[in-house]
């Protein structure tokens, strides 16, 4: 009597259960859109002044406050999608009672704060000043501003 | 001769993984790439002064400094008339400044000579963002922004 072939265990297709796989991926995507919408709460579009000799860094390195100087005909200070008052006056404003704030929580941690400037290329140096002067209120001596990179002989046209 | 029953198997539904994969992974990438659209932006770092103790607010003379003056043209607010140490006048000419501030530290002035920057407040923030590169492309690295005080 003919016996029955037995089918060998290799000859079956191999089949990876992708089920778990799938569950990582979608989870590293929820991930990466939540972290990217936190990260863009704190910026504000404004048109950045050019230079050449700033650096590009990665911010997210260190603890910051980003404060955004938007509408050069009638300025505002935004701060964390919250418009903030930025007038110098005797004693804090709400800016500097903020940066105070954020500095003594950063302190906490052994961190050093820093303020990132945002401001549009057509701001009045009188509200940066403002800025300045509210930063130093705080004590904050960290101070970068934010540019668009330019090779050297663009700006000198 | 009873026929013996097919038993028939339910059908085994396997929709095609491969390209759902491909698309996921598409996604994956496109997020990552997200936070990093601002890589055309840089950053000019500096140190503020310290206003607070008994010497805040006040002017620190240094006739040693090397002072850049950015005034308002008259009718254009939005224009700006370089002026360098109280004497040399270069308009809205940038390049002239950076040669003017090039000469002076071929002369021997360290690197951390003070420079003091100081505009108008009237003066666009991307005429003073321009005033302190050509003073960092003349390698000095002692730069202040001139604020106000009462």
């Amino acid at each position: 009597m003919a016996r029955k072939k037995r089918r060998g265990v290799g000859t079956g297709a191999v089949s990876m259960n992708m089920t778990p796989m799938i569950d990582i991926v979608f989870q590293l995507i929820i991930f990466f859109i939540l972290t990217s919408q936190f990260q863009q709460l704190e910026i504000e579009q404004v048109v950045l002044p050019m230079s050449i000799a700033a650096e590009p860094k990665d911010p997210f390195q260190y603890r910051n406050v980003i404060i955004n100087v938007v509408k050069p005909d009638n300025p505002e200070v935004i701060v964390m999608g919250q418009r903030m008052d930025y007038r110098v006056i005797e004693g804090d404003n709400e800016l500097s009672a903020y940066l105070k704030e954020r500095k003594a929580s950063t302190l906490e941690g052994g961190e050093k704060l820093n303020v990132i400037l945002r401001a549009d290329e057509m701001i009045c140096y009188e509200v940066v000043a403002s800025v300045m002067l509210a930063a130093g209120r705080a004590e904050i001596q960290g101070w970068w501003i934010t540019t668009d990179i330019e090779e050297p002989e663009d700006l000198l046209d | 001769m009873a026929k013996h029953e097919r038993r028939e198997q339910p059908a085994k539904l396997q929709p095609p993984m491969a390209p759902m994969i491909d698309v996921v992974f598409q996604l994956i990438i496109f997020f990552m790439l997200i936070p990093n659209q601002q890589a055309g932006e840089g950053y000019l770092t500096t140190n503020l002064p310290n206003t607070s103790g008994p010497v805040a607010g006040k002017p620190q003379i240094d006739v040693q400094r090397i002072k850049i003056e950015l005034e308002l043209p008259d009718n254009d607010n939005k224009g700006v008339n370089i002026v360098l140490n109280d004497n040399q006048v270069f308009g809205s000419n940038f390049g002239g400044l950076l040669a003017a501030l090039q000469g002076l530290k071929a002369r021997g002035l360290p690197a951390d000579h003070p420079v003091l920057i100081s505009p108008w407040m009237g003066t666009r923030h991307k005429w003073v963002v321009r005033a302190f590169d050509m003073a960092v492309m003349a390698r000095f690295t002692n730069i202040h922004f001139g604020v106000p005080y009462d």
